[in-house]
């Protein structure tokens, strides 16, 4: 009961995030998270670390970051949407340098973003809301109230293993 | 004799030059060997919730899936978000870090420090002992329960 209540806590704030346009960040229940607008590049991270570079940052399926103006990489690792990565958000701007307000995690064994708004002029007055990999999902997949329990991918994932991650694992009794 | 030198200088120069514009120029990371649990990096960096062994393996795949970097966590706590597995630079919804979550591994790898977050490139999952984190007696799944 606590797991979900606290799941409802931090969903709900969300949603209202993804339901209004305009918005301040706010936070998601974390440990040590703090709201945080930044201004920075959008790269690819493995290319910015590594030079391993792909066309468009990998066109959805590299991992992004903000390259500040001090050099700074900033991982971004989540946008407002259920259990959803950045990609969608951030990808059309590879490249190209965009302002966010978000919220960081500044946990001492990684540091990690996750984005809740972008403007692309600096002088813009409202940040677009972050959503873009449930729209993407909705696109190809059908309207859903839930993509994560009906995607085909984690669905032929669970079948294989169940809940837990393996068939012989069971749920206890409640 | 004069010539060939030249031609030597030529061709050492190109070559430096090829490996300097090829965007696949390799990485320059500490080879390293970690082992610990695959798991999903915003659940446990952001401590929202329990995010560790069975009970969190379901949630660990949704956010797989849904673009999420995966780490590992090794046993002192330490975190390394993988970048690439195997020979494959794929890194989002990757589907062998689909399967591999939750499960103790060891990595051979390449480990590049940037701004206080440890990246690791896979070169290979060296053992797999599958998951033996069984934290669902203790706290359902997580989130949302049975």
């Amino acid at each position: 009961m606590t797991s979900i209540l606290k799941t409802l806590l931090v969903a709900t704030p969300l949603l209202t995030i993804a339901a209004f346009p305009v918005f301040a960040a706010e936070g998601v229940g974390g440990k040590n998270e703090k709201e945080l607008m930044v201004e920075g590049t959008v790269v690819d991270i493995l290319c910015e670390i590594a030079k391993k570079c792909t066309p468009n940052c990998g066109e959805g399926k590299r991992q992004l970051g903000l390259k500040l103006d001090d050099g700074k990489l900033l991982a971004v690792v989540k946008n407002t949407d259920l259990f959803a990565g950045s990609q969608a958000d951030l990808a059309p701007h590879c490249g190209k340098k965009i302002w966010t307000d978000g919220i960081l995690f500044e946990n001492p064994k990684m540091p990690v973003y996750m984005v809740q708004g972008i403007k692309t002029t600096k002088d813009a007055k409202e940040f677009t809301p972050v959503d873009g990999f449930v729209k993407a999902w909705t696109a190809k997949n059908g309207t859903h109230e839930e993509w994560f329990r009906n995607d085909p991918t984690i669905k032929a994932q669970i079948a294989k293993t169940g809940p837990l991650g393996d068939l012989k694992f069971k749920p206890k009794a409640q | 004799m004069k010539r060939q030198l030249k031609l030597m200088v030529t061709a050492a120069a190109a070559t430096m030059l090829s490996f300097a514009a090829t965007p696949e120029a390799k990485a320059q990371g500490a080879r390293v060997q970690i082992t610990g649990e695959v798991i999903d990096t915003f659940c446990n960096v952001s401590e929202i919730m329990f995010a560790s062994g069975t009970a969190h393996y379901q949630c660990a795949v949704w956010c797989a899936v849904g673009g999420i970097p995966v780490s590992i966590k090794d046993k002192n706590g330490d975190i390394y978000m993988i970048l690439r597995i195997d020979e494959d630079d794929s890194n989002v919804a990757n589907p062998k870090l689909v399967t591999i979550q939750a499960h103790e591994v060891t990595v051979d790898g390449e480990l590049i420090k940037r701004d206080g977050v440890n990246y690791l490139l896979v070169n290979k999952v060296a053992t797999d002992k599958g998951i033996v984190s069984l934290t669902h007696d203790e706290h359902g799944i997580v989130p949302f329960g049975n």
